[in-house]
């Protein structure tokens, strides 16, 4: 199996009719990443995966997979292969019959196809139900043989379309593993598309976070959490409080942002924010909810904020404690259960700081629909 | 559900009864008659059970041409519209949105155009094609089959693509993408995916086409040129001079159709209850059972009752003469033929005599013993020239069926039947 | 558009599907209606004589139908026309009387739990449809000829004494007709009244409403694309039907299509025939989508 092939997409377009899907996407993709494309529903993260694996041709722009430019190539000529989100496993077909298929036209012999069905079956751990029919196997058994015919046509990239949501949390969680360590093992690429932000960030390498159309970021599980480039991103990706105000001065990679109840807040500027913002601009910080904690007294004002409990849960690690936050919305924060920590009574006002490292802003901007 | 008062329950029971009386009651009515030796298809009265219309069926040479023909256009309909109906269905789940409605309305019009409109279409408007290629009158595209084929087409299509869209709305494009994306071509795709998935439609709408095309009528009357098929044939038999070989092809049809239909039921029936059991499906196409064959399947129980009845009658025409009980029959109607005519002869002395005394009461007599006497329903028939022909004694018929050490059914079981036509076919 | 066509299809499967599409639709369906339809108004001519000087428009094939041939002492075609009204009106009586004996077996069978009775039925139902249209007929001629059972039963109980012409009254011929299509109006109703949630009938009887009242204003409601699709086909057929007003038809009394058939093959006058069939096929187009429009149904429910 060949290792290692970069995909790049390069001012890429995708439009039906007058609808534009895609716009301007610009990714490269490391040889041997496991890269994931994060978003909501009709975000268009399907529809790159769709033009990556051929179904669809860009409007504008190119594709390039390896270096090669995949222009005018159907599916059937471009070293992918894709996990659909149903499987597509072919019903009337028996599983090792499934899982050859890509070998079945390419013209092998039964025997040839057999031996590595066989092959394929002991490493998903299903060696004797190659005689089945599809629906014969239960969900989880399903996933491993949709891999497995997948990885049989040897591709340089696999692509993966939304493949754990019809699973069940127990068996989605245990397949996360197991499909890092097929990757880990057959050192491809993969290209995995998901609405489940703990999916993107626990398996992959790289995640591309998908606004409508357009995508706002490109990077670690790590550095999409803690250093969103935009508002969107920020509220997309975790739990996060969120503040409106303006910028009212800006020194040394951090601004002070003048809030309409909270009063002023210092906050870190990201790094995909850096230079975007000027003093005046209208801006939002954002603050986690393990940011918060309940206020000491050396704290300065600008890091402080004052807010009524609404309710608390209890839940055994931590607590989360609502609070009544800015224009009306509701703010969380969560308190690491270290004995010292308690349920608040609804009503109780609190004093709260943050640590302003621990605090973004960025330009205001569209937030991810709650 | 809410049981139904009594009085609805038996309006219920009767309605179901006429009803399916009026759906059965000809079918089974016309297969009788099949086995009258009347020689016009009639149940009363009944003379003599007889086998003969069957061998006699069987040596029709019209009817048997008749069937030729039809199956070489059924064949050819059902190529032509199964193909064309299932890429009219595949190119409805393609075709852009706003052109879709009008597309369907244009697929669909055929099976609502009368068929003689479709007939008579297809007729002149390839008889302009052939006139402007400049073709002789009888060349290829003026032959009735190929006519035939066409026109039936036309409609039968529509059919076909009725099945093919039903089935393709339960199909996942997803699984041509799966093989496109594993590097099948589209070709290949189709082959292997989406026909196993079209196998059943394929199936169905097969059967369909050609019971269509065999039985079709209003189209083919125009287009069969020379050709004239099964239908065709039976059409002008009805029409012009009947006798009750038709019953005895009826009596065949009807039992095919029977049989076919229950073949069918036990089939869908018997996978339906190995699922409701939980069988895998493995297990419900292969292996036979035959206490596990007819449990909780009505129609199988028919059907084994059928097999059977069919094998005892087959059994007893191979044993049964009717030559004797005709003879007796034909005896006994010559007896009262002959009673009949001294009757007459008697009357007419008596009336001679009356008239001799009476004078003028002659028609009022005569009218009486027309029609007011006891035995009138095996007079009824008796001045029918056919039946007094028979009466005479003809017995040209006989040596075509009757023939005791073979059996009634004669030779129609031997396979060069049908060859035996064939060669004749040859000029035309 | 059409690259993305073929590339959902590949060159070889797109250009197959749209060889085959192009040739039903263009060559089999539309190009010999537009041919015939050209033909009805053109004059009757040996082929000689076609696109001859002789050869020109006319309306004359139409308004022969109308107004007879030429110096026709009564002014109208009165047989044609006769014939023409009393094909309509008879496919519609054919059509409503299938209606009502067809409602409650369709009723009966979409609302029953379907047990293997139900199932016996269901098989009884199709298969006279799958015997023969002639053979159908043929059926009807021997039940309704003048020896035949119904006449024969009746004379052997004395009821009657002599034969009842059952054929000139056309009764067979309504008989044989109602029963070739009983099918065609019971599968789309009985497709509908199935789908009909049990509950809303059981809910409305909850809350008194007496039978006619429940089909009047739940089940019959509900099942009108399945009616009038019934409708549509019975029509339609009955209409059009050649071989049963053949066979069963009186000798005085003939269908619109025999006339078609007469012109056609007796008379050899394609372009007659042609208007003929033209006529018969806008009627019954007219009739049709215009009590579809009254009953506010569309086409895509028909066939169903």
């Amino acid at each position: 199996m060949s290792s290692g092939v970069a995909v790049d997409l390069q001012d890429m377009w995708i439009k039906f009719g007058d609808f534009v899907a895609v716009r301007d996407a610009n990714v490269h993709i490391n040889g041997g990443d496991f890269f994931s494309f994060l978003g909501g529903s009709g975000c268009g993260k399907t529809t790159i995966l769709r033009a990556v694996s051929g179904f669809l041709e860009p409007a504008d722009g190119k594709i390039l997979i390896g270096g090669n430019d995949m222009k005018g190539k159907g599916p059937n000529e471009r070293p992918t292969a894709l996990i659909f989100q149903n499987l597509a496993l072919f019903p009337l077909m028996k599983v090792w019959e499934n899982i050859t298929f890509s070998m079945e036209v390419r013209g092998a012999s039964a025997g040839e196809r057999r031996k590595r069905a066989d092959e394929l079956l002991d490493m998903i751990a299903l060696s004797d139900q190659g005689d089945k029919l599809p629906s014969e196997l239960s969900g989880g058994q399903k996933q491993r043989v949709a891999i497995a015919r997948a990885l049989c046509a040897e591709p340089d990239v696999l692509l993966l379309d939304e493949p754990l949501s019809a699973l069940d949390l127990g068996l989605r969680h245990h397949m996360r593993t197991e499909l890092r360590e097929i990757q880990k093992r057959v050192g491809i690429t993969f290209i995995y598309i998901t609405h489940d932000q703990g999916e993107a960030l626990t398996m992959s390498d790289n995640v591309a976070v998908m606004r409508t159309a357009v995508i706002d970021q490109i990077g670690s599980g790590k550095s999409v959490y803690d250093d969103p480039s935009t508002s969107f991103v920020a509220s997309f990706v975790g739990m996060n409080n969120m503040f409106r105000g303006k910028v009212k001065s800006i020194s040394k990679g951090q601004a002070l942002v003048e809030t309409n109840r909270t009063g002023n807040l210092l906050a870190r500027i990201t790094t995909g924010a850096t230079g975007k913002l000027a003093v005046g601009d209208d801006a939002m910080v954002f603050i986690r909810p393990e940011g918060l904690h309940i206020a000491e007294k050396s704290a300065k004002s600008n890091t402080r904020i004052k807010a009524n409990v609404r309710h608390s849960e209890f839940e055994g690690t931590s607590y989360n404690v609502f609070l009544e936050g800015d224009a009306g919305k509701e703010m969380k924060m969560s308190l690491v259960n270290r004995g010292e920590a308690r349920l608040y009574e609804p009503g109780a006002e609190l004093t709260l700081q943050f640590d302003a490292t621990q605090a973004v802003v960025v330009p205001a901007g569209e937030l991810a629909s709650e | 559900m809410i049981k139904q008062p009594l009085y609805i329950r038996i309006g219920l029971a009767l309605y179901l009864f006429m009803f399916f009386t009026y759906l059965i009651g000809p079918l089974i009515l016309m297969s009788i008659t099949a086995f009258n030796s009347a020689s016009f298809p009639q149940i009363t009265p009944w003379e003599v059970l007889t086998f003969e219309w069957f061998p006699k069926l069987f040596s029709d040479d019209r009817i048997l041409r008749g069937l030729k023909y039809s199956l070489y256009v059924g064949f050819f309909t059902v190529i032509l519209s199964v193909s064309m109906g299932l890429a009219g269905a595949l190119m409805l789940t393609q075709i852009w949105p706003k052109l879709r409605s009008t597309y369907y309305t244009i697929i669909i019009a055929p099976i609502l155009v009368p068929g003689v409109v479709i007939g008579i279409s297809t007729l002149v408007f390839w008889a302009e094609i052939n006139r402007i290629l400049g073709f002789s009158a009888d060349s290829y595209l003026q032959n009735g089959i190929f006519l035939s084929v066409l026109g039936q087409s036309t409609f039968i299509a529509s059919y076909c693509m009725l099945v093919f869209v039903a089935r393709l709305q339960r199909y996942d494009t997803g699984l041509t993408e799966a093989a496109l994306d594993l590097g099948a071509t589209h070709l290949q795709a189709f082959r292997r995916i989406q026909l196993p998935f079209l196998a059943p439609a394929m199936a169905s709408s097969s059967v369909l086409a050609f019971l269509a095309s065999f039985e079709n009528y209003n189209t083919t009357i125009f287009t069969h040129q020379k050709f004239a098929t099964l239908t065709i044939v039976l059409s002008q038999k009805v029409r012009y001079g009947i006798d009750p070989t038709i019953s005895a092809l009826a009596f065949i049809i009807v039992c095919l159709t029977v049989l076919g239909a229950l073949i069918h039921e036990v089939r869908t029936r018997r996978v339906q209850l190995a699922l409701a059991n939980g069988a895998p499906v493995g297990a419900v196409t292969g292996g036979f059972k035959a206490p596990k064959f007819f449990a909780g399947n009505p129609a199988a129980v028919v059907l084994g009752l059928f097999v059977g009845a069919a094998v005892l009658i087959i059994g007893f025409a191979q044993v049964y003469d009717p030559a004797p009980a005709k003879q007796a029959y034909t005896d006994q109607k010559r007896a009262i033929q002959k009673k009949a005519i001294e009757a007459i002869q008697q009357k007419a002395r008596d009336k001679v005599r009356e008239r001799q005394m009476k004078g003028p009461k002659v028609f009022e007599t005569k009218k009486g013993t027309g029609t007011g006497s006891p035995g009138k329903d095996s007079f009824g028939s008796v001045f029918k020239p056919n039946n007094l022909d028979e009466a005479a004694g003809t017995k040209k018929k006989k040596p075509v069926g009757v023939n005791p050490g073979k059996g009634a059914f004669g030779n129609i079981w031997k396979s060069d039947n049908l060859d035996k036509v064939a060669p004749k076919e040859k000029g035309n | 558009m059409l690259t993305n066509y073929f590339k959902t299809n590949g060159m070889v499967m797109g250009w197959g599907l749209l060889l085959l599409v192009f040739f039903w639709i263009v060559i089999l369906i539309i190009l010999p209606q537009i041919y015939m339809f050209n033909l009805s108004f053109h004059p009757h001519l040996p082929p000689p004589e076609m696109g001859g000087p002789k050869d020109f428009l006319t309306l004359e094939n139409y308004r022969y139908l109308v107004f007879g041939a030429d110096g026709n002492p009564d002014g109208y075609n009165k047989v044609d026309l006769l014939v023409f009204i009393r094909t309509l009106t008879a496919a519609a009586f054919v059509t409503i009387l299938d209606l009502f004996l067809c409602y409650p077996i369709a009723y009966y069978l979409g609302q029953s739990t379907g047990g293997g009775f139900v199932r016996i039925l269901v098989l009884l139902l199709i298969i006279p449809y799958w015997i023969n249209e002639i053979l159908r007929a043929f059926a009807f001629k021997i039940i309704f000829g003048d020896s035949g059972v119904i006449n024969e039963f009746l004379m052997f109980f004395s009821v009657i004494d002599s034969p009842i012409d059952f054929i000139r009254a056309n009764v067979a011929l309504y008989a044989g007709l109602g029963y070739a299509y009983i099918l065609l109006m019971i599968f789309p109703m009985y497709n509908v009244i199935e789908s009909l949630d049990r509950n809303q009938i059981e809910a409305a009887r909850d809350m008194g409403a007496p039978w006619w009242m429940i089909h009047k204003r739940i089940v019959i409601p509900y099942a009108k694309p399945g009616i009038s699709s019934g409708c549509t086909m019975v029509f339609m057929l009955s209409a059009g039907a050649l071989a049963a007003p053949q066979i069963l038809g009186g000798p005085s009394s003939l269908w619109f299509t025999q006339l078609v058939y007469q012109w056609f093959n007796t008379g050899g006058n394609w372009p007659q025939a042609s208007a003929y069939a033209i006529i018969l096929l806008l009627a019954c187009l007219v009739i049709v989508l215009s009590v579809m429009k009254l009953f506010k149904v569309n086409m895509g429910d028909i066939g169903k």
